[in-house]
């Protein structure tokens, strides 16, 4: 019950921010061998939902019919209209333009023409490559939160180029990270902060890290050069989306990709007669396409950020104050029972609970101390209360 | 696309609650608990594939079917600063003598929770009086509440008691009046069925018909905090009514007769599951027990009224709303002195008879959506319509919005 009603002073009240993370890692046998290639084929695993109108696919956890399961992440592609790749006898090929510009005007936006900006390499939207073939990964809002914390996406790709079922594909493998993400990111999307994902060997099929799966990539002492990543998509922290250039699944000679002329153009699979890599998508639907990414995914994890807003209130307890109850049991006989009869004694309290009040007086929240406080005029307290919203 | 803003005014927002009422079903069987009569699914990584034992529920169920050697598993993590922000499981001391400052801490999910039965065989004693005040409090409703009754003569003190915990993440504020129903099953026939049928808290006892007990008060509802408070010590015979049916509860090979104190048995109170007597007719697992109940849960709502008055939100920004082919004119002039935008002819879609020509112009438009802002005209809702509302200049909507907070 309280006794006496403190005003907070403005010094009293302070709002902080506290920045809660979650680790989250989506392993390659999560993405495509849940259900397994050997039990069931590509594409039908009960864990991966598709759509009659085929623009995207989403993978979950579990089973999809199954009220536990998560939604992951959906998987999409295409092409910008001007792409070499684009033609009017594709498969689907107005509904990859669709996507391509749809996930272009959110994330990228438009120019001072109106006209839909284009997915940049480098973050510089004034000049260089554009990233005119795409995947997209669109991770769940349940995953994402508020945002995927910068520097620590990182996404494993097979590289070997033969089309399995079986994982062999995975015994060749790149990483994608936003490795500069934490302080190299870019502010010139309407969609959020952005960065550049860039490829690196991580794993060539021999016992020492020795050969290089991407051009012109240097490996020295086992460790892929960092001065020479490549850029190979973009991540979109609050969007929650990453955007894969094709470019990585193709040779440079070939298909001026960015893998080695060695490694050779990966087969997607659903591959069309002299389509390797990813102009698989000319001749294939979205679902295929989707499924030979989903193939290829090693390893696929990233962090996220929830932000917990807090206001803390410090209440000082001063030595003259609160030094009396109005509780009935404060009292025997008209006199302060803790005196003990001795009314030279001083008084004392023992404070259980602070109140939070409106400006007019009504019980808003009400903090609980563990252990009652000892409260005396020779003592002095501030009282720390934190209220999370 | 915005086509105009307006303002809320006093009496456009409403501030509610709707009341809810979520279904609960426990059915403990052999010291197995099923809740909602879900039985164990298992995973491709897990026995288990929402990886919380049968009868729990899954905080955020944000580990799915997972393991840490095969798929990894979701970990939430703050950083060690000077915020000292940990999670609870981290002490005090451990806080600062595991963890150096930009150390991540981190926690482990999923949490899970369930019903918790506690046996006091001699009464609440120490342990439960914390609930002295509690059970005091509902004592206008029912003296079988007060925690030494003069009217009864009992003392739950010493009270030998069955004590049934519910956690309010199943139930929301408070568990509803009258919804209480425990029901006491021997080898599949209801032997016993307590229900708070006054809706005063009492668990009268009110079946079968000609039970032993029948009518009587076997104990009580703590509805606010999540308790069932039972001290019925009556025996319960079999289903025909003939015989007193004593079972191994305690799991010390000593058969005890059936009471409302054993209800629940092996209900996360430590009870094995696999541990069965070395008589065979007093195997505990011929008994279960269904635990029903309806929580009240309350949804904070808002309520937005959102106009669109006569002659207004009759123009849109979309190029369709514009006549086709009229590229040269969208062109400004432009000049040293002069920026004159051309007037461009807004399609007719207003209907006839007739296909060519239409009827005569009048500004229509189809509104289809409803963007809410803030003060900075930040958008920070939307609303859609199922089919989009044809809108004329003498024509007025007000659309209803509702958002759950």
């Amino acid at each position: 019950m309280a006794t006496v009603y403190k005003n907070f002073l403005s010094s009293d009240v302070v709002n902080t921010r506290t920045l809660l993370h979650e680790a989250i890692p989506v392993t390659g046998s999560l993405v495509s061998g849940t259900y397994g290639p050997s039990d069931v084929a590509l594409g039908s695993e009960p864990h991966i939902k598709t759509y009659s109108h085929g623009m995207f696919e989403s993978v979950y956890d579990y089973p999809f019919l199954s009220s536990s399961a998560n939604h992951i992440f959906d998987i999409t592609c295409g092409y910008a209209g001007t792409s070499a790749l684009s033609g009017a006898s594709n498969t689907q090929n107005s509904k990859k333009i669709s996507i391509y510009n749809q996930m272009a005007q959110v994330l990228m936006g438009y120019d001072h023409t109106g006209t839909i900006r284009l997915f940049d390499q480098d973050g510089d939207i004034t000049s260089g490559t554009k990233m005119k073939e795409c995947y997209f990964m669109n991770f769940s809002r349940l995953l994402v939160k508020d945002e995927i914390k910068k520097g620590t996406f990182a996404l494993e790709l097979g590289v070997v180029p033969a089309f399995t079922e079986t994982g062999d594909c995975l015994a060749k493998r790149i990483k994608l990270t936003d490795s500069s993400g934490s302080n190299g990111y870019f502010v010139n999307s309407p969609a959020g902060e952005y960065g550049i994902l860039f490829a690196q060997t991580t794993d060539d099929g021999d016992a020492t890290l020795s050969t290089a799966q991407l051009h012109e990539e240097t490996i020295t002492s086992q460790v892929s050069i960092a001065t020479s990543h490549k850029a190979a998509g973009l991540i979109f922290y609050q969007a929650g989306i990453a955007v894969i250039s094709g470019s990585v699944f193709n040779a440079n000679d070939t298909h001026d990709g960015l893998l080695d002329n060695a490694v050779d153009t990966l087969i997607l699979g659903g591959k069309t007669a002299g389509n390797h890599g990813f102009d698989t998508i000319t001749g294939s639907t979205v679902a295929v396409m989707a499924n030979g990414l989903r193939n290829r995914v090693y390893d696929l994890q990233f962090d996220n950020t929830t932000e917990l807003n807090s206001a803390i209130h410090f209440c000082r307890v001063n030595h003259n104050e609160f030094n009396y109850s109005a509780n009935p049991t404060y009292l025997n006989g008209s006199k302060i029972r803790v005196k003990g009869n001795n009314r030279k004694n001083l008084p004392v309290s023992y404070i259980t609970s602070v109140g939070l009040y409106s400006a007019d007086r009504e019980l808003l929240a009400v903090a609980k101390l563990s252990e009652p406080l000892k409260k005396d005029p020779t003592t002095e307290l501030t009282l720390k209360v934190r209220l999370d919203y | 696309m915005a086509g105009g803003y307006n303002k809320f005014g006093p009496n456009d927002i409403f501030y509610n609650r709707v009341k809810t009422h979520p279904e609960n079903r426990f059915f403990i069987n052999g010291s197995q608990i099923y809740y909602m009569y879900q039985h164990v699914r298992p995973g491709e990584f897990t026995g288990e594939g929402s990886m919380v034992s049968s009868g729990h529920i899954s905080l955020y169920e944000m580990n799915v079917d997972r393991s840490e050697a095969g798929t990894g598993l979701i970990k939430p993590y703050v950083y060690k600063d000077s915020s000292y922000s940990s999670f609870s499981a981290v002490t005090v001391d451990k806080y600062f003598s595991q963890y150096a400052y930009g150390d991540k801490i981190y926690g482990v999910y999923p949490m899970s929770s369930s019903i918790v039965r506690q046996k006091f065989p001699n009464g609440l004693g120490a342990t439960g009086s914390a609930l002295q005040n509690t059970f005091n409090f509902y004592r206008p409703l029912s003296p079988h509440y007060e925690y030494s009754s003069s009217i009864f003569g009992g003392n739950k003190g010493d009270q030998p008691s069955n004590l049934i915990k519910v956690p309010s993440i199943f139930y929301g504020s408070s568990i509803k009046k009258g919804s209480v129903s425990l029901k006491y099953y021997m080898t599949g026939a209801l032997i016993a069925e307590l229900n708070d049928i006054h809706k005063n808290g009492e668990l009268v006892q009110i079946g079968p018909t000609g039970s032993n007990g029948s009518g009587s008060v076997a104990g009580v509802v703590l509805y606010n905090e999540g308790f069932f408070h039972l001290t019925g010590a009556w025996q319960l015979y079999d289903a025909a009514g003939g015989e007193v049916v004593s079972l191994d509860y305690n799991n010390d090979n000593t058969p005890v007769a059936t009471t409302w104190q054993h209800f629940c048995n092996g209900c996360n109170d430590g009870v094995p599951h696999d541990d069965p007597p070395t008589v065979s007719s007093n195997n505990r697992g011929s008994a279960s027990f269904a635990v029903d109940f309806d929580g009240v849960s309350y949804v904070p709502t808002v309520t937005m009224m959102a106009h669109a008055p006569i002659a207004e939100f009759n123009h849109s920004n979309n190029l369709t709303y514009l006549k086709y082919n009229q590229t040269a004119a969208m062109t400004p002039e432009t000049g040293t002195y002069q920026y004159i935008e051309n007037d461009l002819i807004i399609k007719n879609v207003v209907s006839s008879s007739y296909a060519d020509p239409t009827g005569s112009f009048e500004k229509t438009t189809y509104i289809s959506k409803v963007g809410i802002y803030d003060e900075n005209k930040n958008l920070i809702g939307m609303a859609s319509l199922a089919t989009p509302v044809k809108k004329t200049q003498d024509r007025e909507y007000t659309f209803k919005l509702k958002l759950d907070i």
